[in-house]
């Protein structure tokens, strides 16, 4: 069977990436809103 | 005059929808790394899947809806479709920006590439614009009538726009045979990442109501305030 | 002749007359053009891409922002005018002032383009032919493509802030589909294909045309009533 590619750290970059918007922008919007 | 809905209710739901989504999102980041099974071919980085692809239907939904909001509004008149459309555009933005940056990080490992000219990259990368466009053009129109209106024609002229962006790249692809490139397929997923994703893809709709809703609010109480300094 | 048409026409030859007591606009769209031919011949090269690769991507970007130059300047010199203005106080309606504005832009650019096709062709050698009616029509569709949309865009930016940068961030989303058909068909044609193998692209082009000239005709009316 070949080998699995080894690119976790893409992953992890992406998923902090998008938390990082996602969260961003929420913490924005509640700040904004008070 | 349209009497505008209390924004205090409003951001309180927004605030709560929020939080839910949130959490949610928690919950997809658990399952997607730790119970769905990782993808042979492609390796951990598949699992960008998860939280891009949703992000790029809650992207065009926000767009989606700015337009039809747009079309309403020159129809009925009503500021709080303007306002709407106003909240949809910046949370298609954020959605957009997941989008546009996971999709290069993806694409990296896996294609080779940062970059693809391919027609759902090519796409987000114009909703983006298309977003960007009209918060710009809503931050340089001062007075709020005509904003409502000059935003309101962007939104339907980027509504008949996307089409045409689709079509040209459809044709460009076809008449210009592409190099063979490993795209993650979606034909048949197995169960477990087909459940990943509709999780996702219902958490991101969660979601998008919560930031839709609280930025609504958010421009709500501002006209409320504007009109009640008119009126002093 | 309809009322309306007449106001259309009428209000395209002031513009145009505007235009031309005040030649800057013209010379600076031309300037401009000759200056990005310029830039793309002398910054590639040689031996590595042929002039036939470059020409028909030289010839659109040089289209494309001469157009949005023009077009800039084009309703800046209406606005420290103050003609905008006096203008909507007529009993004329929209559509017409749409029109008159649209056909007045449209030469305009057409003029620019006008000088800078043969400038082109001297540049880079091309072996205009048989393509050159191909061509011509190829810049006609995707030039009123880019005005019907830069003129209603140019309406509502005039009197913002920054106006210059508006419009250019505004229209370019607008300006891609017809620019990828154009640059496509004009590929071809000076490749030597046939006419015949860029109907899809020419039809693509019209089809723009048409839907965004009615669609602007019609909201241009939301962006100067009150």
């Amino acid at each position: 069977m070949p080998e699995l590619p080894q690119n976790a750290p893409y992953m992890v970059a992406a998923y902090v990436v998008t938390a990082v918007i996602l969260v961003g922008y929420a913490v924005s919007l509640w700040v904004r809103s008070r | 005059m349209t009497p505008l809905p209390s924004a205090g209710r409003v951001i309180r739901a927004g605030r709560l929808l929020t939080i839910l989504g949130l959490l949610g999102m928690a919950l997809v980041y658990v399952l997607a790394l730790q119970f769905t099974p990782v993808e042979a071919r492609q390796g951990m980085a598949q699992k960008i899947f998860y939280v891009h692809a949703p992000a790029a239907w809650g992207a065009l939904i926000a767009f989606i809806l700015v337009g039809v909001a747009s079309i309403l509004y020159l129809w009925l008149h009503d500021p709080r479709l303007d306002l709407f459309a106003e909240a949809s555009a910046e949370v298609g933005l954020a959605f957009s920006a997941v989008m546009l940056t996971t999709g290069p990080i993806w694409g990296k490992p896996v294609w080779g590439t940062w970059w693809t000219w391919d027609a759902r990259l090519t796409l987000t990368l114009f909703l983006f614009l298309l977003f960007l466009g009209y918060l710009t053009l809503r931050a340089a129109v001062r007075e709020p009538v005509e904003r409502a209106r000059f935003s309101a024609v962007l939104g339907i002229m980027a509504l008949v726009l996307v089409p045409f962006i689709h079509l040209s790249v459809y044709l460009f692809r076809t008449l210009h045979p592409q190099p063979i490139l490993l795209k993650p397929s979606r034909p048949s997923l197995p169960p477990e990442m087909l459940r990943t994703l509709l999780t996702s893809m219902g958490v991101y709709t969660l979601l998008y109501l919560g930031f839709v809703t609280l930025r609504y609010g958010i421009g709500l109480r501002r006209a409320v305030a504007l009109r009640e300094a008119d009126d002093a | 002749m309809p009322e309306a048409v007449r106001s259309a026409l009428a209000i395209a030859g002031k513009d145009l007359r505007l235009e031309f007591r005040t030649r800057t606009a013209l010379l600076s769209a031309f300037v401009f053009a000759v200056l990005t031919l310029l830039v793309f011949n002398f910054s590639r090269d040689q031996s590595l891409i042929s002039t036939a690769d470059l020409a028909p991507s030289a010839l659109w970007i040089t289209v494309a922002f001469g157009a949005v130059v023009a077009m800039n300047r084009a309703f800046i010199i209406e606005r420290e005018q103050g003609a905008f203005d006096a203008l909507l106080l007529a009993p004329v309606p929209r559509g017409a002032i749409y029109w008159g504005k649209f056909l007045a832009n449209l030469a305009f650019v057409g003029l620019v383009e006008a000088l800078t096709l043969p400038l082109f062709v001297l540049f880079f050698n091309v072996p205009l032919g048989r393509a050159l009616p191909g061509l011509l029509a190829t810049l006609v569709l995707a030039t009123i493509g880019f005005v019907a949309v830069g003129t209603i865009l140019s309406a509502m930016v005039v009197r913002t802030r920054f106006a210059e940068l508006m419009l250019p961030v505004l229209i370019l989303p607008f300006m891609v589909p017809p620019l990828i058909g154009a640059v496509q068909v004009t590929a071809r044609l000076l490749g030597g294909r046939p006419l015949t193998e860029v109907l899809g692209w020419l039809r693509l082009l019209v089809t723009y045309d048409v839907v965004f000239v009615t669609l602007c005709t019609l909201a241009f009316t939301a962006v100067v009533d009150e």
